[in-house]
């Protein structure tokens, strides 16, 4: 008996070492980006600092466009869930409960398509808006994410799981195909939506790779790379600013995941296990 | 059939189609055009060189250095964010809120922009001032150059891609764990089964789609690293963190080599196109499927 | 072969304790069967027997040996379980030889017992083939194979035949009837099926809400249930029973005031369609509202001053009237005192004793 207990606070204590392990980087975070210059540059590093500088938070934000920069990250992420939502909600239910000629093929390419990652083909992408004069235009950081592959695999999954009665049911009643996929399947599918909402907001809303490639002026770049920018402030390393953007960047994301822990966590785990 | 029944699929996928068409799959095949020709982007004219670049960039050092770089950090950062994640699914694999909350600590890091985290990393090693430094110190170890050593910066990006990685990875083996069915375990129980039996015969074997799916998934990813680089290291010191992606970055938007880029694009491709192939094979074949 | 003992037992889930003071002795070589509704504990209650389950409180005696704290694995126990629970990506040759691998014996003694095991239950073609290859049947097979092969002393089953279709678990039923008469090793098997629980068993133990309601042979069961709740839990359709005041109205005598109930099977009851009131009998008027004809039996359910009633008649022909009257013999009658417990003692004995000694019981 005294055995099972002294494994089992060897256990606990193991998982709080754990959870420091993965809360230490924020915490530290958190600490430097309320310390005044001076300290950051000290060894061994203090924790607390000794006076608290909030100020560092208005800097942060005052070192660049960052209300621009913000108002991007939010009309380009929202519109990417928008035109998201059109194309993939079509193409699901047309793959889910239609059979027509080339649908094979046409499936296949889009399930190709998941299989092609931003990094691979950058490059021609970018050639090819700026053809079309579409760099530093949010457009280029929206239209090449109006659908998504790993959506429409998800959804049709999902409709393909409605009752073909329900459907049956409702031509008999002269239901037109619009309702039937607004006021049936959609609602039917759901948490899938959601769980891919999530995703897909998440992503595009972090993305850094992306928005650095397709913009050349703070016109139409997105927050992440306003913060990546601090590390050029002050022509040095102004650490306490830099973290101090970084918590803009990074404390909203931890709150919406702090409340919505299970809900998000089962959405990234779902569309993994497929 | 009306006509217009007939018509309308296609009308439904058009959007998607064409989006892909435009944005993922013509690309690719413009790259793999691009490679053989010679362009600085602001030329009208494009020179067609045949398998020139490809016979440069085998020549380049910097390049057979960026392989070699791309190669141990993809090895070394999944072989260790699989294992160590595992180890992790299989110990915190219960019930509870405890529990719970540990995963989600495990998972926080995946959430949040690698470019928060590059940016609390690097602040991290700082050799200088950083904390683990002032943390080796503390325990009389002595400090480390971290990111600028060549010697260590690649291991550094490793270090920070497996803290990012192993909490998604521990989760979804968490999931798989918990859809292998309890009573095959029990019956395992009466059998006499130790633990490695019951590892080696049960567990692995039942977690095997899961296992390859993410090794699959880590690889691919790996094999694409750039916001670490572009935000810790720029490639260096001396080439040391330089990897494909941002190779080709550089040539691309820095160089305007965009035929010489192209070419290293479609070594890209090949890669990941060869381990989604693997994938593909090994799926159908060795895994096995309830 | 063994005896198993259940002293005291007492299993709570967190703060729900599910048993309580469970005493319960299942006889070396003996098919006992737990039956009961869901949640009765009938489950946990084997799972304990196997080790599965950690009792809270109490003791278990497998033969001679205490086995409280022993892994299911030394217990010398075999269970055979509903989903099967065979190893997935074995094949059935290792799926029966998992534990004699485990512990250590030798190649050709391994070989030799599986050899044996597949010839009794039939599955040599097999052996080779996943468990995603073979019928619900097979599989149950192959899990049968597995339990046995260890020639344990004794065979716990968690319904193992729920999965399976009706034409199938007929046929199995017959099997394992055979096979605990071929082996003779102690069988305990677990069923929420009341006919399947009397076809198979020796002795059946009906539990409800973690309390054993009575254990005894089956006939024994049937005529002589020791409450309400096992009354009408065997046989059907069920007892029909009704409160005290419903039927004194229709019999000679006041009942005595312990009787909160009384009971009669419907296979006891005849209708009629005169009415026909006789000495020693109870007789009164009722409304057929369905009849089930299943061939040798017609079942009605009847609309009546007692209440909702069936009757069950035997190769009769069908009574197509609807209005009836229903007569049964007092010496059918069972009663029962207010708290569902069997009042035998109220009961005229000398009737009783008649019935007794005439059925058949084991």
């Amino acid at each position: 008996m005294a055995r099972k207990s002294i494994l089992r606070t060897l256990n606990v204590t193991a998982t709080i070492v754990l959870v420091a392990i993965f809360a230490i980087p924020f915490l530290w975070m958190i600490s430097t980006s309320l310390k005044s210059y001076p300290e950051t540059v000290i060894f061994p590093p203090k924790w607390i600092p000794s006076k608290v500088m909030w100020s560092n938070f208005q800097a942060a934000w005052e070192s660049g466009p960052f209300l621009k920069y913000l108002m991007n990250s939010v009309v380009v992420s929202i519109s990417i869930l928008l035109l998201q939502f059109t194309t993939i909600i079509l193409a699901a239910y047309a793959f889910a409960r239609y059979s027509f000629k080339g649908d094979k093929l046409l499936f296949g390419i889009t399930m190709v398509t998941l299989m092609i990652p931003g990094q691979l083909i950058f490059l021609p992408v970018y050639l090819l808006l700026s053809k079309w004069g579409l760099i530093n235009n949010l457009l280029a950081l929206i239209l090449p994410f109006a659908s998504s592959a790993f959506g429409i695999f998800m959804l049709r999954q999902s409709f393909k799981q409605v009752q073909e009665e329900l459907i049956e049911a409702a031509r008999l009643d002269q239901t037109p195909e619009w309702k039937i996929i607004l006021r049936i399947m959609v609602p039917m599918a759901r948490p899938t939506l959601v769980t891919f909402a999530l995703f897909s907001f998440i992503a595009h809303w972090n993305d850094y790779f992306w928005p650095l490639v397709m913009t050349t002026s703070d016109a139409a770049r997105t927050l992440p790379i306003g913060i990546s920018k601090l590390r050029e402030v002050d022509g040095g390393a102004a650490w306490h600013i830099l973290m101090a953007g970084n918590m803009i960047l990074v404390v909203p994301i931890l709150i919406v995941f702090l409340f919505g822990q299970r809900q998000i966590i089962k959405a990234f785990v779902y569309s993994g296990v497929k | 059939m009306t006509f217009w029944s007939r018509f309308r699929p296609y009308v439904m996928v058009a959007p998607s189609i064409v989006i892909f068409s435009i944005f993922f799959i013509y690309p690719i095949f413009y790259m793999i055009f691009l490679s053989f020709y010679n362009w600085d982007f602001i030329n009208p004219v494009k020179e067609f060189v045949g398998f020139n670049n490809f016979v440069e960039l085998f020549k380049d050092s910097a390049f057979l250095q960026v392989l070699s770089n791309s190669l141990n950090y993809t090895l070394l950062s999944v072989s260790l964010s699989i294992v160590i994640s595992l180890l992790l699914a299989i110990w915190l694999n219960r019930e509870g809120a405890w529990y719970g909350f540990v995963q989600g600590a495990l998972f926080s890091p995946h959430i949040v922009s690698l470019v928060s985290v590059s940016l609390v990393w690097m602040w991290l090693m700082d050799p200088k001032f950083g904390l683990l430094n002032g943390l080796l110190d503390m325990v009389g170890l002595p400090k480390l150059e971290w990111l600028s050593s060549p010697d260590s910066s690649l291991l550094s990006l490793v270090l920070v891609s497996v803290w990012k990685g192993v909490g998604y990875n521990a989760l979804i083996f968490i999931a798989g764990l918990q859809s292998i069915p309890k009573d095959v375990y029990e019956a395992s129980a009466l059998d006499e089964a130790n633990w490695w039996r019951k590892f080696y015969k049960i567990t692995l074997p039942m977690l095997s789609p899961t296992l390859f799916f993410l090794i699959i998934i880590n690889l691919i990813s790996s094999f694409q690293v750039f916001e670490t680089i572009a935000i810790m290291t720029n490639g260096g010191p001396i080439n040391s963190t330089n990897t494909l992606v941002f190779y080709i970055y550089e040539y691309g938007f820095r160089y305007f080599k965009i035929g010489y880029a192209s070419a290293a694009g479609v070594i890209l491709l090949v890669v990941v196109g060869l381990l989604t192939l693997v994938y593909f094979k090994l799926l159908s074949r060795k895994v096995h499927y309830q | 072969m063994a005896q198993i003992v259940l002293k005291q037992i007492e299993k709570s889930f967190k703060q729900d304790k599910v048993i309580e003071g469970l005493d319960l002795t299942i006889e070396d070589g003996s098919f006992t069967v737990l039956v009961g509704p869901s949640g009765c504990g009938k489950s946990t209650t084997l799972r304990m027997i196997a080790g599965l389950e950690k009792e809270t409180g109490g003791e278990i005696w497998i033969g001679d040996q205490c086995v409280n704290g022993v892994e299911p694995g030394k217990r010398n126990v075999a269970m055979v379980f509903q989903n099967y629970a065979l190893y997935p990506m074995m094949t059935v040759k290792e799926n029966i030889e998992f534990g004699l691998v485990n512990r250590k014996v030798p190649r050709p003694e391994r070989e030799r017992l599986v050899k044996e095991i597949t010839e009794v239950v039939g599955l040599a073609e097999y052996l080779h083939k996943k468990p995603q290859a073979l019928s619900g049947g097979q599989r149950q097979r192959v899990a049968l194979a597995r339990a046995m092969v260890k020639s344990p002393a004794v065979f716990l089953m968690d319904e193992p035949l729920s999965n399976l279709d009706a034409k199938l678990r007929h046929q199995m039923r017959t099997e394992l009837i055979q096979l605990h008469k071929r082996l003779g090793a102690t069988f305990v098997f677990v069923t929420h099926d009341q006919v399947e629980a009397m076809s198979m068993g020796d002795r059946i133990v009906i539990m409800n809400k973690g309390l054993i309601q009575q254990a005894d042979g089956p006939m024994k069961i049937y005529d002589d249930p020791d409450n309400v709740f096992t009354a009408q839990f065997i046989g059907t359709p069920p007892m029909n029973v009704m409160d005290r005041e419903r039927i004194q109205p229709y019999l000679n005598g006041q009942l005595h005031d312990d009787i909160g109930q009384v009971g009669f099977r419907p296979e006891k009851a005849t209708m009629s369609l005169e009415s026909r009131p006789q000495t020693g009998h109870v007789h009164f008027p009722a409304h057929i509202m369905t009849r089930e004809t299943l061939g040798a039996e017609i079942i009605y359910q009847l609309e009546s001053a007692l209440g909702l009633v069936s009757v069950k008649s035997f190769l009769k022909p069908l009574e197509s009237a609807s209005e009836v009257n229903i007569t049964v013999s007092m010496q059918d009658l069972y009663y029962f005192d207010r708290n569902g417990v069997r009042a035998r003692q109220h009961e005229r004995s000398e009737a009783r004793e008649l019935i007794v000694l005439g059925g058949k019981h084991s």
